[in-house]
């Protein structure tokens, strides 16, 4: 698979490209390029929706103004379908949780090589440029998520209301200890699979990426192939991303609506 | 040596059921959601958009779990945690 002999080899290739920029160790260790690119594909957001907003008009909007309209009717939409009450963080959280996750799987539609290998010229050797890649970002969304989610509960039920349901849901008051841990387990795996299914749509997308660019580098044909499966999956991604964002950002409204709901003793 | 050729052989083989039954499963679950999907467009064509809208999202979430195993599968093939326990054992 090597090439002229000094090229890497190909596990070396994609352990390359699967290591984060990182500084510190263990449980302080930041990966740099993660938070680099967060920060600036929500920079990027925020400073669009600045100027759209400052330049809106209301009777003939103009393209970017109809684009941002339509994200923003199709959010409120989910809520109105889903969310009881009102509450006035629900709908700029949803808004942000979709547009940004969106924007961060959407850095893994730039060739895989291209920014890494512009980031080896200024001298920067490991760089990772989908930041929800890293675990890190995912699980921080999902426990922000998971707070709030603990914090709607306590305000909306009180301290009592939300224990009482851990007591004596699922079951009825004679198997506590079941509840117990079925309710906890049920809590417990909100952020672990929001966080994970995050992560593991998009490691395994960009897995494949660096699967096809190795494919360019060792078949006869040359680039071709790249080319061809690389714009294929390419597509495909693009339904993934747009679908982990948006499921993403309904789980997220959809938890908080529950946390909204009083308690029916039905039992 | 001979311990971590065992230990990379087994992984390998591991990892290959592991990658066989997430696939299975994702596969196997796609056609549960698409075949009522097909059968709830049969019985009702004017619900398509809102059908496929949530044939999407249930499809999504249930490919979080194949997901899952496969990042886990690909820590083993990239980062093999049993090669570092031998290693540390060997080196200890």
């Amino acid at each position: 698979m090597s090439q002229s002999g000094t090229g890497p080899s190909a596990v070396e290739y994609i352990q390359h490209h699967l290591h984060n920029n990182a500084i510190g160790d263990g449980f302080w260790m930041i990966n740099l390029d993660t938070m680099f690119y967060s920060w600036l594909t929500a920079g990027l957001l925020m400073y669009i929706a600045h100027i759209v907003a400052k330049n809106m008009d209301p009777e003939k909007p103009n393209g970017l103004q109809n684009v941002i309209e339509a994200v923003v009717e199709f959010v409120q939409q989910q809520i109105k379908d889903i969310f009881p009450g009102s509450n006035p963080l629900i709908g700029p959280l949803a808004l942000t949780i979709f547009i940004w996750v969106f924007f961060m799987n959407a850095m893994d539609l730039v060739p895989v090589d291209l920014l890494p290998s512009l980031g080896q010229v200024v001298g920067i050797e490991y760089m990772k440029v989908v930041p929800t890649t890293d675990l890190s970002t995912t699980f921080a969304l999902a426990l922000s998520v998971f707070a709030l989610i603990v914090f709607y509960n306590i305000k909306i039920k009180g301290l009592v209301g939300y224990i009482k349901m851990f007591l004596f849901h699922p079951f009825g008051k004679y198997l506590i200890p079941v509840n117990i841990i079925m309710t906890a387990i049920e809590e417990i795996a909100k952020p672990v699979s929001l966080g994970l299914r995050l992560f593991g749509n998009m490691f395994a997308g960009e897995l494949i990426f660096l699967l096809i660019a190795l494919l360019g580098g060792a078949s006869m044909l040359g680039l071709v192939p790249q080319i061809m499966l690389g714009s294929v999956w390419a597509i495909f991604h693009i339904l993934v991303i747009t679908l982990q964002a948006f499921i993403f950002m309904l789980l997220t409204i959809v938890y908080l609506a529950m946390a909204h709901q009083n308690e029916t003793e039905d039992h | 040596m001979e311990a971590m050729a065992i230990v990379y052989g087994n992984t390998a083989i591991a990892v290959g059921i592991i990658l066989a039954a997430a696939g299975l499963g994702s596969a196997l679950g796609w056609g549960l959601i698409c075949s009522k999907f097909l059968e709830g467009i049969a019985r009702q064509p004017e619900m398509r958009p809102q059908l496929m809208g949530q044939m999407l999202f249930t499809g999504g979430l249930m490919e979080a779990f194949p997901m899952i195993v496969l990042g886990m599968a690909m820590w083993f093939v990239f980062a093999n945690p049993f090669a570092d326990a031998v290693k540390a054992a060997a080196g200890a």
